[in-house]
């Protein structure tokens, strides 16, 4: 038979292997790196510290009184596991980057480094978490109580020792086992190796004890499905009528909260984190790990109320079915299971809330006492870190004791620790903003968490001393001076809900909604814009985490001094060679850099607020202060933005010079043009001139000519002169049209009026040369805008070179006109000698004659170029298309006018 | 499967987990009948919490590492 004696032996003698496990572990990972300490499956199992006699015991109970709805608490959990990418991976990125300690470090940190902030969500974390510690006492001292029954034998030492000594022997132990535990060493990360190892290790007991129960409790009870019949028959409800309610939500969204709020599980999933890989393996581990924990949990409560007695414990059926069935062993090993889940917590949640106390606490004030400066003497401040850790663990159980003494009528676990879930998940709402809302300010976070930690007082917390006070009995009953609707179970006339969700629903609401109205109104510190971005675009620009905190100058020394203050003179003298500087005595300006990355090192030890106030009193000298720092940015990029214009423009005028270049280009080659045209026109009109010249000679001095010698000459000297003016006149025409004198405004006209005259005017011609003019298919009308004389001229043209320079043996000349009801096309095509191919862009152009027009031709080469230009002061073109056969084609476009549908 | 997705993927992964965990779907399997001598709901959440597990195994074998820490420097 057990008795308590011999357990609680087993159980200091079980906490003497933990210890040897933390100081192995911490030997070991203080010579390797990479040990099997630092594997995501410790992490993983540390993680599960989650998993306290909450879980070993008190799932068992809520399963007896409330069936599935124990899962939810793991359930919640799971969920921010699965989503590991989006929460938890931005937590562990952050505390490696900003070097947190704690979860009051960063909000803290996030909000502007305010020491304010941290000091509340600290109170609130303390306040919050002593119905938690109070539980696991409760747990413990049951358990003790559970084996040594009422038996004489069984109570040994602890006869005459009622409940409340117990527990009070069992916190004082803790006490003093955390204190011998926990604070051995202030170390650089606050990652503490050997803890973590013995947390894992303890995961590892707890597990196996739980597992080996349900194993036992299912064979005893001749499988699940006898289990379940029995206690069906029993009148258990193995159902769970009615389990997914709002009671249900609200317990998985407190269980959400929990696991990124509670400060053990930040420490040991962010905090003591390695390496942010590790979170893959905890992402679907942990989940697992908690799947295995609640196998059984149904079974061994089913099996408890159908075989215990009525009146016995459901909380303690994992101890007591064992030691039922007069299986001492397994009692033990369950017992080892609870107390190891319940030391763990303790470890760990009095580890990290001591790390709270000392540095969003103790830290300020001795700064503020102290000037900056810290504690004088040897050791200096680590000394006194150590001593305030030490001084917090012991406060922090005895107030988890009070909590205990105070509420000891209740029986229940689950109850108790969901309070304590509630208290924390306060921090969630401040936490989500830190992490993905720019604009939440200081004032927001510290509101809102106050706000929410208010509500939760009274509607949650207060609510347990019911039984331990009648004034709180009264006031839950009339609510305070008799306002009803403040009644804390009821809040707002919120009636005949079930006071969790009462509370939980209030103290979120309320929490969340202070967030978002007061970020809306209020401004944010510079500071507090600076740390807003480094968390939000934390994967955005992962180089530049946490610059431009502290810019300023100071030497070496003095900040050697303030660093062995915090850090110990060989951690501070290794930082500082590191950096290429000498410890002591060298009165060098250390680079902003250095500066930066000692108040992350401090901060690792101190807290972000602490290490802000402690450097900025060395380095304030003639620091330049963040404000101006921004100024300077500020001026930086106004300096950036103002070369940028400077740049367009000049880019500007490279491209004006370059179009002035073009310009200039494009005289020179119409100069040259022009002078080309000149030479032409004399060359042109030089033929003539020197014909009537020598005819005219010849008239004046041969005497001797005949009548009609003479009048041959007179004739010739009339054609050349006439010859003459018209070559004169094309060429005034030209240069009227190219320089637009000629007044002709573009009216509506019909275009097949026009081409019905130059048909009519060069039919005569045809029929003089005896050829045929073929006039194609035809449109009815052509509304275009222009000039129907010039049009009629260009027609003429086109017409008559096509029958002039016709040498076909049956010379042939088709016209056609066609619209398609945007454009009006005329087309002219022969069959005479056409246009060689290299020739086709040339015969525009002026004096150019095609090849075969040779010098026998009439004309002088203006003709196309006269054309074309009127096609095209007609907004219309003038081209050479390529023609089936032999021959040329000549092809007006013209568009039509827009009035032309009616 | 692209980054882009897989992130997407471990999202709604996690939602489809919040939405099968939470009535009314969860509601949906209180039909007060026994599978394999055990209530319907019991098994229907335990087999979600596997599945689940096995999609977090999965993802977070595939997805993406990064490369050294940049977050961490002139250390």
């Amino acid at each position: 038979m057990l008795s308590a004696d011999f357990v609680i032996a087993t159980g200091i003698g079980y906490v003497g292997l933990l210890f040897l496990i933390a100081y192995v572990s911490d030997r070991q990972a203080r010579r390797t790196q990479s040990s099997f300490l630092r594997s995501p499956f410790v992490y993983t199992l540390a993680i599960s510290v989650y998993c306290t006699s909450w879980t070993f015991y008190g799932a068992v109970g809520s399963a007896a009184r409330n069936g599935l709805e124990y899962l939810a608490i793991y359930l919640g959990p799971t969920l921010v596991f699965i989503g590991w990418w989006f929460v938890l991976r931005r937590l562990v990125r952050i505390a490696h980057n900003q070097r947190i300690t704690s979860i009051a470090d960063l909000l803290s940190s996030r909000f502007g480094k305010s020491s304010r902030l941290a000091v509340l969500v600290t109170v609130i974390a303390v306040v919050g978490i002593a119905p938690y510690i109070a539980l696991q006492l409760k747990a413990v001292t049951s358990s003790i109580q559970a084996i040594a029954g009422g038996r004489e034998f069984g109570q040994g030492g602890l006869s005459g020792i009622d409940e409340v000594g117990l527990a009070f022997g069992v916190a004082a132990g803790m006490a003093l086992f955390t204190v011998l535990f926990g604070t051995r060493n202030v170390d650089a990360k606050e990652q503490h190796h050997g803890v973590v190892a013995a947390i894992a290790f303890e995961a590892v007991v707890k597990l196996a004890a739980l597992l080996a129960v349900g194993i036992f409790v299912v064979f005893a009870g001749g499988g699940f499905e006898a289990i379940f019949s029995r206690a069906e028959a029993a009148g258990v409800d193995i159902y769970s009528t009615g389990t997914f309610d709002d009671r249900w939500i609200a317990m998985n969204v407190l269980s959400i909260a929990a696991i990124i709020c509670l400060p053990r599980q930040f420490q040991i999933t962010v905090v003591e984190n390695s390496d942010e890989n590790h979170l893959r393996t905890a992402a679907w581990a942990f989940p697992g790990y908690l799947l295995l924990m609640s196998l059984f949990t149904l079974p061994i409560a089913l099996y408890g109320l159908t075989t215990m007695p009525a009146g016995a414990n459901p909380d303690m059926f994992v101890l007591t079915l064992p030691l039922a069935a007069d299986q001492a062993g397994l009692a033990l090993f369950a017992f080892i299971g609870g107390f190891s889940s319940a030391t763990s917590m303790i470890i760990v949640e009095s580890i990290a809330l001591s790390i709270m106390v000392s540095n969003h606490i103790v830290m300020p004030l001795v700064l503020r006492f102290t000037q900056g400066r810290g504690v004088g003497g040897g050791q200096g401040v680590s000394q006194l870190l150590l001593n305030s850790r030490r001084f917090s663990i012991a406060l922090i159980l005895f107030l988890g004791f009070f909590y205990f003494y105070l509420t000891r009528d209740s029986d229940a676990l689950a109850p108790i620790g969901l309070i304590s879930f509630c208290g924390v998940a306060q921090f969630l709402p401040a936490i989500i903003a830190a992490l993905f809302w720019k604009e939440a300010s200081l004032k927001a976070a510290t509101a809102s968490v106050a706000v929410g930690f208010v509500v939760w007082a009274w509607s949650s917390f207060m609510p347990s001393f019911e039984s331990a006070s009648p004034v709180v009995a009264q006031l839950m009953a009339e609510g305070p001076w008799g306002i009803h609707w403040l009644r804390p179970e009821a809040l707002f006339g919120l009636d005949g809900i079930d006071p969790l969700v009462n509370a939980v629903f209030w103290s979120l609401f309320l929490n969340s909604a202070t967030l978002v109205i007061v970020s809306l109104f209020t401004t944010q510190s510079v500071l507090e814009r600076v740390q807003a971005t480094v968390f939000a675009d934390l994967f955005r620009h992962p180089g530049s985490a946490g610059r431009t905190v502290i810019r300023g100058t100071a030497t070496s020394d003095d900040l050697y001094f303030v660093a062995q203050r915090v850090l110990g003179a060989e951690r501070a003298t290794a930082l500082f060679e590191s950096a290429g500087l000498e410890a002591g005595g060298d009165a060098r300006e250390p680079l902003p850099q250095f500066i930066d990355r000692l108040e992350r090192e401090l901060a690792g030890s101190i807290g972000a607020a602490s290490a802000h106030v402690m450097l900025g009193k060395v380095v304030s000298g003639d620091a330049v202060s963040l404000e101006e720092v921004l100024q300077m940015a500020d001026e930086t990029q106004q300096a950036i933005e103002y070369s940028l214009q400077l740049e367009r423009t000049s880019s500007e005028l490279r491209s004006t010079a370059q179009k002035l270049e073009e310009a200039n280009q494009q005289l020179r080659e119409l100069d040259s043009q022009k002078d080309e045209f000149l030479s032409q026109v004399s060359h042109e009109v030089r033929t003539p001139m020197t014909s009537i010249r020598s005819f005219s000679e010849i008239l004046l001095n041969e005497q001797r000519l005949g009548e009609d010698e003479r009048k041959k000459f007179v004739s010739t000297i009339h054609e050349e002169s006439l010859r003459l003016t018209k070559l004169l006149d094309e060429i005034l025409d030209l240069a009227a049209l190219e320089r637009g004198e000629r007044g002709d405004e573009n009216a509506l006209i019909d275009a097949e009026a026009a081409f019905d005259r130059a048909i009519e005017v060069c039919g005569a011609l045809a029929r003089q040369r005896g050829m045929t003019l073929t006039v194609g298919e035809r449109c009815a009308r052509a509304p275009v805008m222009g000039d129907s004389d010039r049009l009629c001229q260009v027609l003429i043209n086109l017409i008559s070179n096509a029958i002039k320079y016709n040498d076909a043996d049956r010379p042939r000349v088709e016209v056609r006109s066609v619209t398609d009801g945007e454009e009006y096309r005329i087309e002219v095509a022969d069959n005479g000698p056409g246009i060689v191919k290299g020739e086709r862009n040339l015969i525009f152009e002026k004096f150019a004659r095609g090849a075969a027009g040779n010098a026998a031709q009439p004309g002088a080469g203006l003709g196309l170029a006269i054309s074309r230009q009127i096609v095209t002061r007609m907004n219309g073109t003038l081209e050479l298309v390529a023609g089936a056969g032999r021959g040329a084609r000549f092809r007006i476009t013209l568009p039509l006018a827009a009035v032309a549908a009616d | 499967m692209e980054r882009r997705k897989l992130a997407s993927a471990a999202m709604f992964l996690t939602l489809a987990g919040a939405l099968l965990f939470m009535p009314p779907i969860a509601s949906v399997f209180q039909v007060h009948q026994r599978v394999l001598g055990l209530p319907v709901e019991v098994i229907y959440l335990f087999v979600c919490w596997m599945l689940l597990v096995a999609g977090a195994w999965w993802l977070g074998r595939q997805l993406p590492r990064d490369t050294g820490e940049s977050g961490e420097d002139d250390g």
